[in-house]
């Protein structure tokens, strides 16, 4: 069910963590497990308010504890439809807190060491030795094992709930296939056994509370046998073997047709008063089943009590804790709620208040509305808000900082994250890598080509050759293809830029001609044939860039879309640069997703599998929108992609780099 | 349970405010006193100190997992790191030092500058064992590191810098180089990859025209500074040639889960050499 459950310090230090099979023990193990991934692609990119996050067919869910910066996460198979991940996270979270509060208030001190206090407690000599994870969280394995394996119940309760209503038939071809309440194959034997013991008595209870008390019919016990799952299998089926030899013959193992009477005989689902073999059956293996060790206590009332699970020494509430964590967490805003506004007041002032979400609700629909008078799209503002908010609520604040300051950095931050890039935005650098690459003997080398995509008028070509200028100036040696075969006058727009180009001159002495040339073929051809021919051009006549030029089309065109990919399959280019106008706003999702997908799904026609995607974008008409740089914001959320350039103006010098300073403080201001 | 618990704690308190709002003002007034007080003599002292490790470095390469085995005396398992890690770690002669680890992440390692200013040392973790494969974003985030490093004001005492080989133990020593020590060889792969891939970049950024950076008032120098070298071998990157100041190199390798006893074992040094380099350091 479950392959991976892991809890650990914002810093990254994994307090526990179980895998459940050894494939994904393996990968937890790697730099390349799901968490890893769930954590750089998308809590360090401020989407920690997504619900769950999806990778190599695991499915990831997650949790925040924010004043003890720890993070809970489950990962498990995609293809499960788990519908108690979240709970389990919940109760995790709940109980783990509650059980080792002190010991995890030191741990993240001790990654704070800032201030003496801090160095107090890290520092004696003794406390060096006390610094042991292995002892300080012992007993929090049966107590994760007790959880899950309740959660788990309920599901599968749930579930045959759900299937009791509709006809018999259907619970018996369900109950003995039910052995998915069985966890996965867990790591140690004796753990196994703990599941087991847990399973019956869950089941006895369940029995009890049916007001099924005194003796137990078939039913019950036919119901404990597909309960606990696989592991009780082979022990009850040797027990049932052993004690009803006669009955043997009756068996049919084949996969043949079911008829009505082996159905009949199979059906243990139901009290069958009559059936003194059943009766027998299940008397004789009550014993079996229930160990007396650990049978529960009465009550006066005659209610049966399971035992308390033996957890260890420090570990005896354990039991109580976790049933308070499962059914009051609705308490939690109550007790903060009864101090009052004094309460509040004071706790501010003592530097311990503590962030709710009823405090961040208002900041964050204000910081929210004011994203989107910057411009910034409204789903991705408020997906940034929230993201912010989970990573706020439950904090404290200390001193005088205002909930509203507190909201502000932290949106700072996560800005910051967003635009800043994750990969290399210098293209110079790697032209340069790609051209002094070693090449085998036979082969030639390809120039660098880069290819413009966007939808129309946004300023491909005028971008295209600002970039081409730059590139002149670095020396090298540019060929612009104009596969831009649609709109009238696009190849003619192109002829003037590159005479300009190559009278301008490189670095203010002498022209620059024979260092830019068009490669043209008219109108109305195939797109992907020229620019092909038009690498092939450059790669003979040794030039080092070759910009393509595509013409614009809108996002939702199919037919445009897949020729756009083609162009991008045969080519191949090194970089595939969307180009959007900074004046663009809610549209500029649509534009980068569409684009982004087109790319990916029709260009991965080929054995290679994931298709290209966008590798960076081009914002233009900088210069028109003032500080309304939202779109900014917008382009880099969707992709995750770095801007490259930013175009300001109508002349080639007009190209700029982002400053995400620059940025982060135009979009916060007022 | 916690409900009872908690209200008769409470009422008293703020009915007690409540009734005389004249003490309720003085003590608030008094407590923010207090509170700056103490916030303005913790910040003098920790500014005052400039005693700060930082470990930097790619993501994976071990950053956390050394700090860890440092501070805790044992190497814990670790994710990426998603914020930065601050801890004190006690030397043999009694002196402390915080340990600061920033993340590697490429949106987030920029933090670094808010801990070099009162850094002593500079620790650069590269996975040795990686290092030929992803050489180039290495040597991005290296430069990145050199680039701070100069450009920090001349009045200010540079940090020592310390390259750490790391994962020393996973990198696959031929049948040749088997009698070689693990450690040294990590070491000079590290070593030859990245002064490859810095000369790389520091060629292509040499005479390269820039593109401004959007409403840059020119305070800021360009990107590309920070490798200028003066040596016998013309300019070209070496880290024994490199302006900033000497950088060292050091070989380490943790295993996960594992507690570090006094007495190490034969096979590998672990990391008692960066313990000792860290004894040393003035």
């Amino acid at each position: 069910m479950l392959d991976h459950c892991s809890i650990f310090h914002k810093g990254g230090l994994v307090l526990w963590s179980r895998s459940f099979t050894p494939a994904a023990s393996q990968l937890a193990a790697s730099s390349a497990s799901p968490i890893n991934w769930l954590i750089r692609d998308a809590l360090i990119e401020g989407r920690a308010a997504e619900e769950k996050y999806e990778k190599d067919g695991y499915a990831v869910k997650w949790t925040f504890v924010n004043d003890l910066e720890l993070i809970f996460v489950v990962a498990y198979q995609r293809i499960l439809q788990l519908t108690y991940v979240e709970d389990l996270l919940a109760s995790l979270k709940t109980v783990f807190v509650k059980l080792f509060q002190p010991f995890l208030t030191t741990f993240v001190a001790s990654l704070h060491a800032v201030n003496n206090r801090a160095v107090g407690t890290v520092n004696g000599s003794a406390e060096l030795t006390t610094w042991n994870f292995a002892k300080a969280f012992e007993g929090w394995d049966t107590v994760f094992d007790q959880l899950l394996k309740r959660l788990e119940g309920e599901a599968a309760a749930d579930r045959k709930a759900r299937l009791r209503s509709v006809p018999r038939i259907a619970i018996d071809s369900e109950s003995p296939g039910s052995s998915d309440v069985d966890t996965a194959p867990t790591e140690s034997p004796n753990m196994a056994q703990d599941e087991q013991q847990i399973a019956r008595n869950v089941q006895a209870l369940k029995n009890r509370l049916r007001g099924r008390g005194g003796r137990r019919g078939g039913r019950g016990m036919a119901r404990t046998d597909s309960g606990s799952g696989r592991e009780s299998y082979p022990n009850s089926d040797s027990d049932s073997t052993l004690k009803k030899k006669p009955k043997k013959v009756q068996r049919k193992w084949e996969n043949g047709s079911i008829t009505e009477s082996d159905m009949a005989s199979l059906d243990y689902s139901s009290d069958k008063p009559n059936d003194t073999d059943a009766q027998n059956r299940g008397s004789l293996n009550v014993n079996a089943l229930v160990d007396e060790a650990s049978l529960g206590t009465r009550t006066k009332d005659g209610l049966y009590e399971v035992k308390d699970w033996d957890f260890g020494k420090n570990t005896g509430d354990a039991d109580a804790v976790i049933s308070e964590a499962l059914n009051a967490t609705s308490k939690v805003p109550a007790t903060s709620g009864s101090m009052g506004a004094l309460g509040s007041i004071f706790a501010r002032l003592t530097g311990s208040k503590v962030l709710s979400e009823d405090d961040l609700k208002p900041v964050l629909e204000a910081m929210k509305q004011h994203l989107m008078k910057k411009n910034v799209a409204k789903d991705i503002s408020e997906k940034v808000c929230e993201g912010v908010g989970e990573s706020l609520v439950g904090k404290k604040v200390g001193g005088f900082q205002t909930t509203n300051a507190a909201v502000r950095q932290a949106l700072s931050n996560s800005i910051t994250r967003i635009l800043t890039p994750k990969t290399s935005t210098d293209l110079l650098l790697s032209i340069r890598t790609k051209l002094s690459s070693p090449l085998s003997s036979t082969q030639q080398r390809l120039p660098y080509s880069i290819t413009f995509v966007g939808v129309n008028g946004v300023g491909k070509s005028t971008n295209l050759s600002k970039v081409c200028f730059w590139l002149i100036q670095n020396g090298f040696r540019v060929l612009i293809a104009a596969c831009d075969t649609f709109r009238s006058g696009a190849v003619e727009q192109l002829r003037v830029h590159v005479r300009n180009l190559g009278m301008l001159g490189m670095n203010g002495a002498g022209d620059s001609k024979g260092r830019v040339e068009l490669y043209e073929r008219g109108y109305g051809k195939d797109a992907a044939g020229i620019a092909k021919e038009a690498i092939a051009y450059g790669r003979d006549n040794d030039f080092d860039v070759v910009l393509i030029d595509t013409a614009g089309r809108m996002q939702d065109n199919e037919p445009l879309m897949r020729a756009l990919a083609k162009l991008v399959s045969v080519n191949n280019p090194d970089k595939i640069l969307f180009v959007g106008e900074a004046l663009v706003g809610n549209e500029a999702v649509d534009q980068l997703t569409k684009f982004d997908r087109a790319l990916r799904d029709f260009s991965s026609s080929g054995a290679v599998g994931k298709g290209r995607g966008i590798d960076g974008m081009l914002v233009t008409k900088w210069d028109t929108v003032d500080d309304k740089v939202g779109a900014a914001l917008s382009m880099t959320y969707v992709t995750g992609q770095p801007i490259v350039f930013v175009g300001t103006g109508q002349t080639y010098t007009d190209l700029r780099q982002l400053r995400v300073a620059n940025v982060v403080s135009a979009i916060l201001s007022d | 349970m916690a409900e009872p618990e908690v209200a008769p704690e409470a009422l008293p308190v703020s009915s007690a405010l409540a009734a005389s709002p004249q003490v309720l003002i003085a003590a608030s007034l008094f407590v923010a006193l207090l509170a700056i007080a103490i916030s303005l003599w913790l910040r003098r002292k920790s500014q005052s100190r400039g005693n700060t490790i930082l470990f930097v470095g790619p993501p994976d390469a071990g950053k956390t997992a050394v700090l860890s085995t440092l501070v805790y005396r044992q190497t814990l398992p670790s994710h990426t790191s998603l914020q930065t890690n601050t801890s004190v770690l006690t030397l043999l002669n009694n002196k402390t030092v915080t340990l600061v680890d920033v993340p590697g992440h490429p949106r987030i390692r920029d933090q670094l500058l808010d801990h070099l200013s009162d850094a002593k040392a500079v620790i650069f973790v590269v996975d040795a064992s990686t290092v030929s494969r992803n050489g180039a974003a290495v040597a991005e985030h290296l430069h990145k590191v050199l680039h701070a490093i100069t450009s920090l004001p001349p009045s200010h005492t540079p940090p020592a810098l310390l390259i750490l080989a790391h994962k020393s133990d996973l990198l696959k020593t031929g049948a040749a180089s088997a009698a070689a020590v693990p450690d040294q060889l990590a070491i000079n792969r590290v070593r030859t990859v990245l002064e490859r891939e810095l000369e790389k970049r520091r060629v292509s950024q040499s005479g390269a025209v820039g593109i401004e950076g959007l409403g840059a008032d020119g305070e800021e120098s360009s990107e590309g500074a920070g490798l200028e070298c003066n040596g016998p071998s013309g300019g070209s990157f070496k880290f024994a040639e490199w302006e900033g100041g000497e950088v060292e190199f050091l070989g380490t390798s943790v295993a996960v889960g594992e507690k570090v006893s006094a007495e190490e074992k034969s096979g590998g040094k672990g990391i008692s050499e960066l313990s000792q380099w860290l004894e040393e350091l003035p």
